[in-house]
């Protein structure tokens, strides 16, 4: 009977929806052109707009977004606001017919040629030497872009603009494209902005720069952010990430570090903060004869100083506090983005991560003590890692030298709830951490914390940042008629390499110790994008062995292409300075730490190693797996290595808010007659999931299960796998909608069994949620049917 | 202002066990004590379920909305502003007080007086966030009197805020609902601030709300009205709660009447918040037309008719696809926003063998 209902309802609403309604008051209504005189609104106009842009569309019906934009229009508005308001009709309807993302993509595209064509900037070559002209290019890029000016707008691909989605062109348009300084006004088009970074980027070398270009103008790959934003300019700080060691335990130490941490943020950079070595409150100041208030006033003022600098209000600068779990202030430091108590101890805007030793976790396995020390007593700790770690800890612990002594298992579950409530408090571990890392063969090199995304792992001193540079291979890209094109991405990490690589020597270094530590060690982390993408377009389960093989075959490739490529530039120009001190010097590579590792072709590896050892390497480390938030959206695919989070979702940025539909599975069901307004109705009142949609074929189902569906072991073993040949570490989110101690800390004891380095946030869904006012109430509930098939991740019964 | 009058203080006779031998109902007079056997777990489930998502306003970061304000937005949107923050400053106080007056008197069970509490703190939580919102955006301080006296001085919204204390003034005469006329009377009360201030006003708040959001504009607003419209969700979903267990305890009050005089409620909600939607959209804002608001509030009045049981009259469709952005899961970059969708309190063991 319910059923029978839902059914006519929804017939009914389809009805309504496809059937137009005429604008209000059409005839009254007049656009403010651009000259100031008045014209009236010409449906016929923007109709036959519309219908030029969705040329090669299929499901486009221009009518319908013609009357929209009208709809929403007021009588005066301007052509402007026309532009714009068409656009954000199209965009809206994307949830209804993916093509839509596309026409929104286009219109903005021409909105964005308009603007640039209206300040006289009619080729690449002139939009650099306005951009320089305004101060905003450096002397290296215009020079190069002024003698080879023909040949770069050659080079120009104008169809390339057909890749973007919607919200990918709106990102760059809105905060990555060259602006003039005044008026605002962008003075690149997205190609325009692509050839600048390649001609930043290339090496001063022509065919090296059009390969650029055409990689990524294809999206087969992408720098990271700060590189996107700052290649070519006169401020070229283009790393992501940089990792300061903790303060001394001084005040001079402590307020140098506020400096170090504002003067990196303003350029882009995220940023990792160890505190293990400022003492704990109740310490001891001798200069003064009074007490210590421990690390959280000083962090109070680093949230502060953080909030302030916002990164040219492109966007917010970050940072992660790392602290071990033996210092004696970690149980407060686990309450600092607590929503409630003593505001002056709490720290919303700062990142927390806890660094942990092996013989942490044992304890918390044997269900032992845990002794907690003040730094200014045991300051040898820091520096220590592994087996001299647990010596040194037993050590001091036999001395009497704790402060204060609990259950390890008290504090784990403290870790675990701060974890849970606020998604902070990242579990990563530094045992594992320093005897993976290809910089820690030589006694005194230590990795003292990870990054802001926990997917950095360089050794760093008091007077050396560890800077690292990156950019993401967009996998979708790499599918060819057969399958996985191995070849392509071949050639893209040799591509890739090389850009990271002259980045070392091009960048603006904000502090110094940054420029020291990068000259030696030359580390550089090349990450993958999409490959959630290739599992859609293969029809892989995520947690699959088929999905599990591709995913590790994947890795080795980009491994072992990327060492090649270093290999070779150390061949051209010399190994980096410390490659005397790493572990491939001694010839051992990264799943020679993993026991379980299986390389797929023992041969080619052996002649790698000897090549290796008779060139070495030009970077100490190559792999690392960024989140790549950003670009992620900006190349359309999915986040790194990131399983979908719903079919279904809402994207929130500085741009607005977007809503983005799986379109694979939007294929999926075209192609079975079953992408219907009903349908529609039903994956959105599931908020996303497919699985209690019975219509669907089974083994798609298993295709499309969102991050929430799956076991999270299967990511947890997707990354160990992958692992031997990630020689820094990977972003790894875990996913519970509703986190339960019992489940988390299994697993996590069970991530670091697996011998995972870092892992990252724990995401959950809210506990109630804001009521759906677009899908008709009077349909069924899905509370029930989901409940019974899936009561862990059911959060309508809570 | 008839709000402004004290309040005589009345003293139900306090009863835990009811005096006939029939079981109790939820509008039985009295203030009932005995949880166990709990008679409406939802009630209770839903007051836990709104402890796990506390939110602070010390969360919510304003600090690009006074930029935005000054820099990205025209007179027009910033006119719609006013208004609206105008409204919020003082909607969510007129809500508290009706809890207090009328439901908490008359909801007996303690479960729901549980609830009905909690409620009471996130309506303060709500003139919190507003009172701070409006003293970021409104440094003057003759401005920030003005806004407050918005609900005596500006027509549209002191027109919106005679329209509830009509609904409140109609049962603060009732001490305890004894007979069953006094009970529809309550009833009344209920759906009128379940569909016509919570449901109708606050809907169409969050949509100039979500309407801005879209265009990424005012995050701080955005953020925390997020969160203020998934408490309302909540305290909406308890009162179709209550009035469903009603309807089911005491079916000969729904009668013809009573859905002909919530017809003829909403009927005059529509057209105080058409009033309201006029003045705040009187200067243009492309995207958002009067026409489209007035479809939206159709359409809104259509989904509480259903949800009461009675059959839509406007027949609308919701004409803003920007509403569609708030249904749907949210993915944040943190380099971008803050994530909002993480719970307070965890439970269970610790454990070392259990499946994830």
């Amino acid at each position: 009977m319910q059923l029978q209902d839902s059914h006519i309802v929804a017939t009914q609403a389809t009805a309504q929806t496809f059937s137009l309604t005429p604008p209000h008051a059409p005839a009254g209504m007049r656009i403010t052109k651009r000259n100031g005189t008045h014209e009236a609104v010409d449906l016929g106009k923007i109709v036959r707009a519309v219908t030029r842009a969705a040329q090669g569309l299929h499901a486009i019906e221009p009518l319908q977004v013609a009357l929209k934009t009208i709809g929403g229009l007021y009588d005066g508005a301007s052509t402007r606001e026309l532009d714009e308001l068409s656009i954000r009709t199209a965009a809206a309807l994307t949830a209804e017919e993916p093509e839509y993302g596309q026409l929104a993509a286009r219109l903005l595209a021409q909105v964005i040629e308009k603007e640039v064509r209206g300040q006289d900037i009619q080729s690449c070559s002139q939009a650099i030497t306005c951009g320089a002209r305004q101060g905003l290019i450096n002397t290296r890029l215009a020079e190069f872009s002024a003698a080879n000016a023909r040949k770069l707008d050659d080079a120009i691909d104008l169809a390339a603009d057909a890749r973007f989605e919607y919200f990918g062109l709106r990102t760059l348009y809105d905060r990555y494209l060259l602006r003039h300084p005044e008026t605002r006004r962008v003075l690149e088009t997205p190609q325009y902005f692509f050839m600048r970074i390649a001609c930043a980027l290339g090496g001063g070398d022509m065919a090296e720069t059009l390969q650029l270009y055409r990689a990524l103008a294809d999206l087969d790959y992408l720098p990271s952010s700060p590189t996107l934003f700052n290649a070519g300019t006169t401020h070229e700080q283009m790393s992501s990430c940089y990792l300061l060691d903790s303060p001394e335990d001084s005040l001079d130490g402590i307020y140098a570090r506020y400096g170090d941490v504002a003067r990196l943020s303003k350029f882009a950079g995220g940023i990792g903060l160890g505190y293990s070595r400022v003492r704990a409150q109740g310490s001891l100041i001798r200069g003064t004869n009074g007490k210590s208030n421990g690390i959280v006033p000083w962090l109070k003022t680093l949230d502060a100083s953080v909030a302030a600098v916002n990164q040219g209000g492109r966007r917010k600068g970050a940072c992660c506090v790392y602290l071990e779990p033996w210092h004696a202030d970690i149980e407060d430091f686990l309450d600092l983005r607590d929503n409630t108590g003593d505001e002056a101890r709490r720290t919303h805007n700062l990142n927390l991560a806890n660094w942990i030793p092996d013989v942490f976790m044992q304890r918390v396995e044997q269900d032992a003590a845990w002794s907690l020390f003040d730094p200014a007593q045991v300051p040898q700790l820091v520096d220590l890692w592994g087996e001299a770690f647990t010596r040194a800890y037993e050590e001091a612990e036999a001395r009497g030298l704790a402060r204060r002594t609990l259950p390890a298992r008290a504090l784990y579950t403290r870790m675990l709830k701060t974890l849970a409530e606020t998604g902070n408090g990242w579990f990563t571990f530094k045992d594992r951490s320093n005897a993976t890392c290809n910089q820690t063969a030589a006694a005194g090199n230590v990795v003292h914390l990870s990054n802001l995304c926990t997917e950095i792992l360089e050794v760093n001193t008091e007077a050396e940042t560890a800077v690292c540079n990156l950019a993401s291979i967009n996998l979708a890209r790499h599918l060819g008629e057969d399958g996985f094109d191995f070849d392509k991405l071949a050639r893209t990490v040799n591509l890739a390499v090389r850009q990271l690589d002259r980045v070392i020597d091009l960048n603006y270094y904000p502090i110094p110790g940054t420029q020291r530590s990068n000259a030696r060690w030359r580390p550089v982390g090349l990450g993958v994008m999409g490959l959630q993408d290739v599992f859609f377009r293969l029809r892989l389960p995520f947690d699959g062995a088929a999905a599990q093989a591709l995913s590790t075959r994947i890795s080795e490739e980009i491994y072992f292409h990327a060492l090649g490529a270093s290999c070779d530039l150390a061949a051209q120009s010399g190994p980096h300075p410390a490659f005397a001190d790493t572990r491939a010097a001694r010839g051992e590579l990264q799943f020679d730490h993993w026991p379980e590792a299986r390389p797929q072709d023992g041969a080619r590896w052996d002649a790698l190693r000897a090549r290796i050892r008779e060139h070495g390497l030009r970077n100490s480390l190559l792999v690392a797996i960024a989140p790549t938030a950003t670009i992620a959206s900006i190349a359309g695919c999915y986040e790194c290595i990131e399983p979908q989070v719903s079919n279904l979702f809402k994207r929130e940025t500085l741009s607005g808010d977007f809503l983005v539909i799986n379109r694979y599975l939007v294929d999926e069901l075209k192609q079975l007659g079953q992408w219907t307004l009903a349908m529609r109705d039903a994956i959105k009142r599931a908020e996303g999931s497919i699985q209690a949609i019975g219509e669907i074929p089974e083994p798609l189902r298993q295709v499309y299960r969102t991050v929430w569906e799956l076991p999270q072991k299967a990511l947890i073993e997707l990354a160990a796998a992958r692992g031997a040949y990630v020689d820094q570490s990977q972003s790894l989110n875990l996913f519970m909608a509703t986190p339960n101690l019992g489940q988390m800390s299994s697993m996590y004891m069970y991530a670091w069994k697996r011998g995972l380095k870092t892992t990252y946030y724990l995401r959950s869904r809210p506990a109630t949620r804001i009521a759906q006012t677009t899908i008709s109430s009077a349909a069924p509930s899905q509370a029930v049917a989901c409940s019974l098939e899936n009561p862990e991740h059911c959060d309508a019964c809570q | 202002m008839p709000a402004n009058e004290s309040v005589p203080m009345t003293t139900p006779p306090i009863t835990s066990v009811p005096a006939t031998g029939a079981a109790p109902r939820l509008l039985d007079p009295g203030f009932a004590l005995t949880l166990r056997p709990m008679r409406y777990p939802a009630f209770y489930d839903m007051y836990r379920a709104a402890i796990r998502n506390t939110w602070t306003v010390e969360e919510v970061d304003f600090s690009g909305d006074v930029t935005d304000l000054r820099q990205r937005m025209s007179p027009a949107e910033r006119h719609l502003i006013e208004r609206l923050v105008a409204f919020f400053a003082t909607g969510d106080s007129i809500v508290s007080n009706n809890l207090v007056l009328n439901l908490y008197t008359h909801i007996n069970a303690p479960e729901a007086r549980m609830y009905l509490s909690r409620q009471l703190y996130e309506e303060a939580l709500h003139v919190q966030f507003y009172l701070t919102l409006l003293d970021t955006y409104l440094p003057d301080a003759r401005a920030r009197q003005d806004a407050f006296a918005a609900v005596e001085n500006i027509p549209s919204v002191a027109h919106k805020a005679a329209f509830c204390f009509k609904w409140m003034d109609t049962v603060r005469e009732l001490k305890s609902l004894d007979t069953q006329a006094q009970r529809r009377q309550f009833l009344l009360n209920v759906i009128c601030f379940a569909t016509c201030i919570e449901g109708l006003f606050f809907f169409a708040a969050f949509a100039y709300v979500y309407f801005l959001r879209a265009r990424g504009l005012l995050h701080g607003l955005a953020g925390g009205t997020n969160w203020v419209f998934r408490d309302e969700s909540c305290h909406m979903a308890f009162a179709f709660e209550v009035i469903a267990t009603v309807r089911h305890e005491q079916p000969e009050l729904f009668d013809d009447a009573l859905e002909a005089d919530v017809r003829a409620m909403l009927a005059d909600a529509i057209a105080c918040e058409a009033q309201f939607a006029a003045d705040v959209l009187s200067g243009g804002v492309a995207g958002l037309s009067l026409a489209q608001m007035r479809e939206y509030l159709h359409y809104v009045a259509d989904q509480r008719l259903r949800q009461l049981g009675y059959a839509p009259q406007y027949g609308a469709t919701n004409p803003f696809a920007f509403m569609d952005l708030q249904d749907v899961q949210e993915l944040t970059n943190f380099f971008e926003r803050r994530v909002s969708s993480y719970q307070v309190g965890v439970s269970g063991e610790l454990a070392f063998d259990a499946a994830f």
